[in-house]
């Protein structure tokens, strides 16, 4: 009887881990942009190969993502060039795009990774006022802004990343009314409108930037590097499908600043579902 | 209302009953807990109301001090009627001690016993000293029990306090609902014993409820037997012995030697 | 990350669940004391109050945000959250505390002549103060750790540690996040335990 159990069970257990019917896990960081981003690439895969998608969206921050990448949790995910030599491989930021976006495949290769070629846009640290603010401050640059101090808002990362505010703090001589209001990214418009925040170290696709609301000052001192989005993949998912490379690289230098800017806007000012936003703009090309 | 003649050094004064009930029922749930009961009580006199449980007793004396209503009938005490009384006054100026005292935990022996000529506002000083009073009555010296706590009382000691603090502030009544039926025997004895003398020397009016014969022929100046809320038989103790009711027979049974009163 | 960074965020912590337990007292107890005499009243109340209890501490947050006057970023819409979190283990504890007083005080204290406020106030209160503690001490410990979700919406404490510390996949930042509130919660629920000894009768 219990030999028949033991037996019975590890069947079970057997057949629940191979269950696996080929797929491919889909992941992403924990905003809009990501979000909407990670959905394009699952759908995408899913009409280019007709193989089930797994979405592991809104993981907690960069490092976190790049973890799952490593380990295997994840297959893919969207990633910024500035971010990625910065927070992940802990190297001095390299303004010119080309030279940085060479290192970042030297390096992610050691890690059996690919960097597929870009999407388009470029999604900088934006630093983000009022616009009336702006207009009655005078503030087109962050230069201008430094003669006073601010009460900044940021998300979880721009305080403890080397590219994030100490760095900026040193390049511009940027003084903080207390301490930087820490919240999920997607409040910082909120805050701003409702004056519990003065500036946001926001994103520069963000949709809200859509709205004339808000102005972004211009990184005149040229500190922030480039962001430009790519999707890191794993060598050995690419290898399980031959087809993947071609359908995810179909994708490159589709979405531009102002494409990915509108994408976010449907999302969060028409709240719209990811989802459809994605499949929606997939099917503007067939 | 019906009026009791009695002498007074020389001068006749028409004296009303203390307490009067007519034709007072509780009904409660459907069932009737007491019905038609006509009872007069005269100062001075320890009424006990003996009964089994169930037979009413307990809700008798409750309608006393109005922490129960009568569903029909009238009781009236001083001869007002209680439904015209103050609760608030009727009950400060009653004594009431019950099973195991209802002593407030959180407040010492001295604060339980002082606790009405509190609510009345006593002078300090006089309170302080009928605490001392009392308690030496109850036979507990005020300094040793004073500050203890009724948790590190013995039952006999929390029952001593509790009739101490029923009779602070000079009632004119004391109401007390099987104050001894948790004690051992001879405790009970002892505060059976005890509890005769402290009413005769404080003068007092009692309406004692229990269900031990012995304690009833010990205690009670008369007796009312109640049985399925009908007062069955009401009288002395000495009658009592030659009772031909059934209930009273019943109790009377239990009594070693069958039908003797031994006090 | 220096130390004195993160003794104010500390500090911060403490302020958000010193107001909320706090507020939630100050709520609890006359709702709670209104209670006592209306059966109907305090079953839909106390079932209320133990639905919002079933909302996840994010979402709640995420539900007051676009309220206007009391939502928004920051520390007031978290105080709201954690407020009305705090209710049910305070006002439950208040009812069954004063309910649950022996009968024969109760009875006792009544046949005395002390009138409804007195009973309340001079008796009832008094012996149920261990049993509010403890709903006081399970709402503070509570507190500590929904607390941590504030930094979710700019509300400060030491939850921005923990996401911060997620998000750059650095533990000694999670940690001086974690570690200090879980120092807190062991804290507050000892020297509320000791409290309620102290008091019981």
């Amino acid at each position: 009887m219990a030999r028949t159990t033991v037996v019975l069970l590890s069947v079970l257990l057997a057949a629940a881990g191979c269950s696996h019917k080929p797929r491919v896990v889909v992941g992403s960081k924990n905003f809009t942009e990501q979000v909407v981003l990670g959905e394009i690439i699952a759908a995408q895969i899913e009409r280019r190969l007709g193989v089930e998608v797994d979405r592991k969206l809104n993981l907690g921050g960069t490092l976190l993502a790049h973890e799952a990448l490593k380990s295997g949790s994840i297959d893919i995910y969207p990633e910024y060039t500035g971010t990625a030599l910065t927070a992940v491989l802990r190297q001095p930021p390299i303004k010119d795009s080309k030279a940085g976006y060479q290192k970042l495949q030297d390096e992610y290769r050691k890690w059996q990774l690919e960097w597929l070629p870009p999407l388009g846009f470029n999604d900088s640290f934006a630093m983000v006022v009022m616009a009336d603010v702006a207009r009655e401050q005078n503030l087109k640059t962050i230069s201008d802004a430094v003669k006073r101090p601010w009460k900044l808002g940021v998300g979880y990362e721009f305080v403890e990343r080397p590219d994030g505010l100490k760095g900026m703090q040193e390049a511009y001589g940027l003084k903080l009314n207390g301490e930087p209001v820490t919240m999920d990214l997607g409040l910082l418009y909120q805050a701003l409108r409702s004056k519990k925040v003065e500036m946001a170290a926001a994103n520069a696709t963000d949709g809200m930037l859509a709205h004339q609301e808000f102005t972004i000052l211009e990184d005149d001192r040229h500190y922030f590097p480039p962001y430009e989005c790519s999707l890191v993949v794993r060598g050995q998912i690419l290898q399980q499908f031959p087809q993947l490379k071609g359908a995810l690289e179909e994708l490159s230098g589709k979405i531009s600043n102002e494409t990915m800017r509108k994408l976010n806007a449907m999302t969060d000012i028409d709240h719209k579902a990811a989802a459809d936003v994605a499949r929606e703009f997939i099917n503007t090309w067939k | 209302m019906p009026s009791y003649h009695r002498w007074t050094s020389r001068i006749k004064v028409n004296v009303p009953a203390l307490i009067e009930f007519r034709e007072v029922a509780y009904r409660v749930g459907g069932r009737d807990i007491l019905r038609g009961v006509n009872l007069t009580i005269e100062d001075h006199e320890t009424l006990v109301l003996l009964g089994r449980s169930g037979s009413g007793k307990t809700t008798l004396l409750k309608m006393i001090n109005r922490l129960l209503e009568p569903s029909q009938g009238t009781i009236t005490f001083q001869g007002k009627a209680l439904s015209d009384w103050d609760p608030i006054r009727l009950r400060r100026s009653i004594g009431y001690v019950i099973q195991d005292g209802g002593l407030f935990p959180h407040h010492t022996v001295e604060q339980n016993v002082g606790l009405v000529p509190r609510l009345e506002n006593w002078p300090v000083e006089k309170t302080r000293a009928r605490v001392k009073e009392l308690l030496e009555a109850v036979g507990l010296a005020a300094s040793t029990y004073g500050a203890r706590y009724p948790r590190q009382l013995s039952g006999g000691e929390k029952q001593r306090v509790g009739i101490a603090r029923a009779l602070a502030a000079d009632p004119v009544l004391l109401l007390l609902d099987e104050p001894f039926s948790a004690l051992d025997p001879v405790t009970r004895f002892g505060m059976q014993k005890h509890f005769a003398e402290l009413t005769k020397s404080f003068g007092k009016t009692a309406i004692f409820v229990t269900h031990d014969i012995r304690e009833a022929l010990m205690l009670g100046t008369r007796i009312a037997v109640l049985k399925d809320g009908r007062i069955e038989l009401l009288v002395s103790p000495k009658e009592f012995a030659k009772a031909d009711t059934p209930e009273a027979m019943a109790f009377l049974g239990t009594l070693e030697g069958g039908a003797h009163a031994g006090v | 990350m220096r130390a004195s960074e993160v003794f104010e965020v500390t500090m911060e912590h403490l302020l958000l669940v010193g107001i909320s337990v706090a507020v939630a007292l100050a709520i609890a107890t006359p709702l709670a004391i209104l209670l006592l005499t209306r059966a109907r009243l305090r079953r839909w109340t106390l079932a209320a109050v133990n639905v919002i209890q079933t909302i996840p501490s994010l979402a709640l947050f995420g539900l007051l945000l676009p309220i206007p006057l009391i939502g928004g970023v920051g520390k007031q819409t978290a105080i709201i959250a954690l407020v009305l979190y705090a209710l049910l283990p305070i006002v439950r504890n208040i009812v069954v505390g004063i309910l649950g007083v022996d009968a024969g005080v109760r009875e006792s204290a009544v046949a005395m002549g002390m009138t409804a406020s007195q009973v309340l106030w001079q008796v009832e209160v008094p012996l149920a103060i261990p049993t509010i503690l403890a709903g006081v001490r399970i709402a503070t410990v509570a507190t500590i750790g929904t607390a941590t979700i504030a930094a979710a919406i700019g509300g400060g404490g030491l939850g921005t540690f923990v996401f911060r510390g997620i998000a750059s996949a650095n533990m000694t930042t999670v940690l001086a996040g974690a570690i200090p509130a879980a120092l807190l919660a062991i804290i507050a629920d000892e020297v509320l335990e000791w409290l309620e000894r102290r008091l019981s009768y």
